[in-house]
Order: structure tokens, then sequence, then C-alpha cells
């Protein structure tokens, strides 16, 4: 799993490639926090290029949503690949977690 | 080479390096001195041939010099007879030079009757003799002496002769006409000679000493030898006769140019000792002889060759005691290194107990010895905690070992399970991956006619999910009661494990319940993967989505229930994700859509074999990837009730 991270106008862009499963997610969650910890709030993630996130990789994004959410940040996900959708909409997280067809509109929602 | 020790290649290098070097600087120091000495000995065989030339000269041109002045005399007045031969007497006894002098007349010329007259004086033991050479046995008409100089008329040097019946030696002779004026025709009247010893001019030659074996020569104008330390060759020998003899023309070019008067420095080899010698050749200027002198090369370059016989045993001795050196500087070099080499195999096969001998040297061997130490004492150190590293993670292993089987323990194991009730067949499996994993599964009867059977995934593996497992197995367990609905059931169980979650763990949970008297399922699934309905007929369904959220996520969450029905021969299939998300070598899913095939294509056996099939697929499709994730799966045949077919 590669992370690339932009800031960008209204918020900070991460990209994710690869994959999010038990091994790589903790580095999701390490470097978000991080981000978190710079005072970085307003989040859009780029899962165009993740192919696969297994249910670690679901608690790593909660992880985070629940940490933006003390401090009244928020993130976005956005252009996600047919099975990464179809695992957030079976688990049910699509539904606390905003999705976006792409960055743009996200970015435009932060 | 190769296999050779390291002092052998030590040795062979540097000892054939100074090899090549003193003979570099040998072979040159030989050369050049050997150019200087040549150089020298031209010089100096020159300057002596020269000193030689000029000596010989010198006692020719005193022997030239007395008939020449009685030619004047004689040519003035003629002496009377006794005035003549005192004079003749006088000159031979006060010129040490000269062995002998006549003055020979021409026919009739000193007197009218007698027809030949030459009066001789010459040294015998130590005495001046007198010989007329006008006597019949001697007939000086035809002598070399008289008639050469005569018919050239000039002065002339005779080749050498013996002089039978004259001077009775080997001699050579001046001869000088004279001439007188009668009737006013000037006429030879004579000839007057002096005449050298040969053996006389020999010893002067021969006083010229060239180290041991060097010598001079004369040679006059045809080539026979005027002096030579070979008397045999004097007179009777030719140098081109020698040539001939011997078979060397570079004799016979050394030969024409001395008779031509050329001088030169040559190699030459001696006709006395046959050794090689260099040879200076010069001419005289009085008579058109030339002289050679012969300069012995080995005696010459004696003095290089005691240098260069020091030098070698020099270097031989410094060879010898370089040697004994590099032994000794390369066996205290490599006598630690093959200590040290014994050593580390002793490591190498594990005896890590031996000890390194101490090496004081100071250089790099010391310090390989020291490094070497260290090393030893750190795998010790290594291998002592590598030991109890395995050590305590054989303990972590055998327990989580023993949390895996207490996990799996708590799942249902007997299949078909209710073998009692007809109305259905219930399988289900578990295929742990090899780590602790969180899938959960688990049916029970809350009446005599509803089943509640459930399959669940608590998120990431390992310890925290198995223990968030057991916890929502048994959440489940005792919040489902009679009458319960599901997304009751799901709100509670939700709301318990939310409230405190504090490691975020969640669980996706598919919950249902069966009414076994006429197959109604009423569900509500928690952000599980969506079961299969396989219909009895043939066509497999998604279970439609109760939009739930996973379990644990969030506090008052509201679930929703739906339900439809099985009927007769139709199945329920459940699955956990480690179903559809085993990965093969190449890093692919499963899929939801090999499995429907599968299910398609297994829909006819019976359930427990269906289960079997799936398993057994997915092993096939996985290869040697190893399992990521737990493989969970469910699956419930209804066969009617007995009420429903009343």
């Amino acid at each position: 799993m590669d992370l690339n991270v932009k800031n960008e106008e209204k918020g900070t862009l991460v990209s994710v490639t690869g994959r999010m499963d038990a091994v790589s997610s903790p580095e999701f969650e390490k470097e978000l926090g991080r981000l978190i910890g710079e005072g970085n709030v307003n989040f859009v993630i780029d899962l165009n290029g993740l192919d696969y996130i297994s249910s670690s990789g679901l608690r790593s994004v909660l992880v985070t949503a629940k940490k933006l959410k003390g401090v009244k940040g928020q993130i976005l996900l956005a252009s996600l690949q047919a099975v990464v959708k179809e695992v957030f909409a079976i688990s049910g997280f699509s539904t606390i977690i905003p999705i976006y067809e792409s960055i743009e509109e996200a970015m435009t929602a932060l | 080479m190769k296999n050779r020790g390291l002092a052998f290649k030590l040795i062979l290098l540097i000892l054939s390096s100074v090899t090549l070097i003193f003979l570099l600087i040998f072979g040159y120091s030989y050369m050049y001195s050997k150019r200087i000495i040549v150089e020298n000995v031209e010089k100096n065989a020159t300057n002596l041939a020269r000193a030689t030339v000029n000596q010989i000269d010198i006692v020719l041109r005193s022997i030239e010099k007395v008939p020449q002045n009685l030619s004047c005399v004689l040519g003035q007045s003629l002496c009377s007879g006794n005035e003549l031969n005192n004079l003749l007497k006088y000159i031979v006894q006060n010129n040490k030079e000269i062995y002998g002098s006549a003055v020979a007349f021409s026919p009739l010329a000193y007197d009218d009757k007698k027809e030949r007259y030459a009066p001789y004086f010459y040294k015998s033991g130590g005495e001046i003799k007198y010989s007329d050479l006008g006597k019949a046995s001697y007939q000086y008409f035809f002598q070399d002496w008289y008639q050469i100089p005569k018919e050239l008329d000039r002065p002339v040097w005779t080749e050498p002769y013996f002089d039978e019946g004259g001077g009775n030696i080997i001699m050579s002779t001046y001869s000088v006409p004279f001439y007188r004026t009668v009737d006013g025709e000037k006429g030879i009247a004579g000839i007057i000679t002096s005449d050298i010893s040969l053996s006389w001019l020999q010893e002067i030659v021969a006083s010229i000493k060239i180290a041991k074996t060097g010598y001079g020569f004369l040679i006059s104008q045809n080539g026979t030898f005027v002096t030579h330390p070979k008397e045999e060759l004097v007179m009777n020998e030719t140098i081109f006769s020698q040539a001939e003899a011997r078979g060397d023309d570079g004799l016979r070019k050394i030969g024409r140019k001395m008779i031509h008067g050329e001088s030169g420095f040559v190699p030459f080899r001696s006709m006395l000792t046959g050794k090689l010698c260099w040879m200076v050749y010069a001419p005289l200027s009085s008579s058109k002889w030339s002289l050679g002198v012969l300069f012995p090369q080995d005696e010459l370059m004696a003095d290089v060759a005691r240098l260069n016989k020091t030098v070698i045993i020099l270097g031989v001795i410094g060879f010898a005691f370089l040697l004994v050196i590099i032994v000794f500087i390369a066996r205290s070099i490599t006598r630690p290194l093959s200590v040290l080499a014994g050593v580390a195999e002793d490591i190498a096969t594990g005896n890590l107990d031996v000890l390194i001998p101490e090496i004081k040297t100071g250089d790099e061997v010391g310090k390989l010895a020291q490094s070497f130490d260290y090393m030893k004492t750190s795998l010790k150190q290594y291998i002592s905690d590598l030991t109890e590293t395995t050590a305590v993670k054989e303990r972590i292993e055998s327990e989580l070992q023993i949390a895996h089987d207490i996990q799996m323990g708590i799942l249902p194991k007997i299949f078909p399970a209710f073998p009692e009730m007809s109305e259905f067949d219930l399988y289900a499996t578990i295929e742990p991956a090899r780590e602790v994993g969180g899938d959960l599964f688990d049916f029970f009867f809350l009446d005599d006619d509803h089943l509640c059977f459930n399959v669940g995934d608590v998120s990431g593996k390992g310890v925290p999910a198995s223990l968030f497992m057991a916890i929502t197995k048994t959440l489940i367990k005792t919040r489902a009661t009679k009458d319960m609905p599901p997304e009751v059931i799901l709100n509670q169980v939700n709301q318990d494990l939310s409230e405190d979650n504090p490691s975020l763990l969640f669980v996706t949970l598919f919950l249902g319940i069966l009414n076994i008297k006429d197959g109604t399922i009423e569900y509500c699934n928690g952000g599980h993967n969506p079961p299969y309905i396989i219909r009895a007929g043939g066509e497999i369904e998604a279970v439609e989505t109760t939009s739930g959220l996973a379990l644990g996520v969030m506090e008052d969450f509201s679930f929703q229930s739906k339900r439809f029905v099985l009927n007769k021969g139709d199945a329920l299939f459940i699955y956990s994700d480690g179903v559809t998300e085993a990965m093969n070598t190449e890093h692919k899913l499963f899929s939801e859509k090999r499995l429907e095939g599968e299910l398609y294509r297994l829909k006819d056996l019976p359930v427990g074999d269906i289960l079997a099939g799936v398993t057994e697929k997915i092993r096939e499709f996985a290869q040697d990837e190893p399992q990521a994730d737990d493989i969970t799966m469910m699956i419930i045949h209804y066969n009617g009730s007995d009420d429903s077919v009343i």
C-alpha cells in the first residue's frame, strides 16, 4: 500500500494505492493520525488506486473517522473501485462515511 | 600456486620480483662496464700500437739512414777498398740495430777486373766478421735485396729471408741504390744494404707485453710474417696463407687492409691460443709493413668478470638472506592465521567455547584475532538471546494455539445439527486461518419452532478479534430470547458492543430466525456479505440487503429486519468474506461470481457435500497462497414441514 499526501485548498488529499489489509492498514491509521496531529482536519481520501480493503482496512478508516469526529473534522471517500465500494456498502460503512464519485465532488462537499 | 599457502605465495612473488630486479641491474651494470672497458681497451690498444709502431719506425729509420747517407758518400767519390771496409765495419760496430751492412757493386763498377765485389760486415758471436758476397757461392746478382731495388731504381725493404752464405740468419734488408756518372751518364753503381735481424726485431715486438697472452706481430707488404711469437710462421707463412688454412675470411679481409696501410680495431681469434681477442693494426711509416697487436678479451675483462663474480656471490647471499627473512615474516603472519583458521573451523562446527589464542602482535592479524574473539562472544550472546527469544516465542505461540483451540471450542461442531429434526438440514464449517481469527457462527432454538442462526466476522485478526468474537457470540446467545425479532437482537448486541469499545473493533453479522413450520426466515444483516438462496429449481439469489451497519461501530443504530420464505428444497447459504476474498498467488480474489458458479454446480449434492465442495474449490484456487482469513460457511436446507404438507 502506498500513501500520497497533498495539501489542497480546502483540505488534505490522501491517495491510497494497493491493498489495505491487516498488514498495511496500521500504516494508513498512523499516517492519518500524524496528519490530524499536525492540525489537518478535513480529508478527502482518493481510493481510485485501492484494489482491495479488508475488515482491518475498514477499521482503520473507522478509527480515523472517529478521531476526526472528536476534532470536528471530516473524512470523505472519493472515486472508489467497484469491489471496494461493495465492501463499504455491505458493511454499512457507506451509511456513516460519505462516499463521492470523484475527488472534485468530494472537495466541493468539504 | 593455487592451493599453496600464503607463505609460499609471498615467498615466490617477492623472490621472483627481487630476482628480476637483480638481474636487470646486474645485466645493465655488466653491459655498461663492458662497454666502458671495450672503449678503454680500444683507446689503450690504439695508443700502444701507435707507440710500438713509432718505436719500430725509429729503429727502422735509423737503419735506413745509414745506407742512405752512405749512398751519398759513395755517389760522390770512390773510396779505396780499405776505407770502405773500415766504414762498413764502423757502421756495423756502432749501430746496434744493424746486423750487417754491405755494398754490392754492379758488375765491374768497383774494378774493371772484378765482375762481382760486395764487402759485407756482420755481427757474429760478439765480433764483427767480414765476408765478400762477391764469392761464387753467393751469387748476389740474383738476390732479392740486390735485384729489386735495382730494377725499381729506389730503396726497398726486402721480404724476410734466410741469408744463406751471408749473414746466415733470418733477416730483412734495406737496400739503397747508389749512382755514378760515367761518361756523362748517370747509372746505378751498386746497392748499399743494411740488415736487420728479425730475431732482434722479434725481441722489440715481443717486448710489447699485453696481459698474459697478448702479443704483437709484423707483416711485410706482401703479408709475410716478419715477426710472430710462433717462429715457424716468420718468413714461411703469410697472413693470407693463414687465413686460407683457418678458412677465415675475416682474417683475409684484415690482411688486405693491413697491407694497404690501413689501421683498425677488430675482434680476432688468437693464432697462438685460439682465444677471442681484440686486434689493433697500424702501418709502419718507414717500411710498408704493418703491425698487429692482440688483446685477449677474457684477460682484459678479468676485472669485470671478477666484479661480476663478486656481484653474483653478493646477490646469492642477499637472496638467501632475503629468503630467510621472508620465510620468517611469512611464517609469523601465517602461523597465527592458521591457528585462527583452525579456531574458525571449530566455531563453524558450533563449538563457541573454543579458546581464541591471544595474539599480541598489534598488527592486522592481532586485530583479526581480537575481532574474532569479539565475533565469538557476540555470536554466543546472540545465540543465547535467540534461544531465549525462541523459547518466549514458542510459549506465545503455544498460548495462541490454546486460544485458538478455545475459540474453536466454543463453536458448534457436530453436523448435521439437530439430526432429529426432519424439517431442515444444517451444516456449518469454519476453516480457521493460521492466526487466531474472528469468524463466528451459531444456531439455537428460541422456541420449538424458531431456529435462530447467525454468521459473523470480527474486523482484524489475532487475540483482540478472537476475544471480541467470543463476546459477540455470548451476547447474541444471551440477548436472543423467544419472540424477539432479529432487529431487536442486533440493536441490543450493537448497543452492548458499542458502549465500551475503545479499540473500535466491529463485527459484521447476519442473523436470521427460521420458522421451521413454514420456512419463513426473518433476518437482519449487520454489514455482512449477503447470503445466497439456492432455490430448488436451481436459481441462485442473493438475499436482499437490510442496509445494516456492522455492529460495534455506532451506538443507537437502528437495524431493520426483512423476511423471505424458503420453500421445500430451497437452501440458504451464508458465508464470511474469507470465502470470496480468498486469494491466489496472483492476488486475484475468489469473488462472488466464482462462488455463485460453484453453488450452481454443486446445488444438487447433499448439503454437507456442498460445503466440502466449495472448500475444495477454494483450496484449489488459492494453491500455495497462505490463507489470510477464516473461511466460514453455513448452509440450511429446508425440507418442508410435516404440518405444512398437511
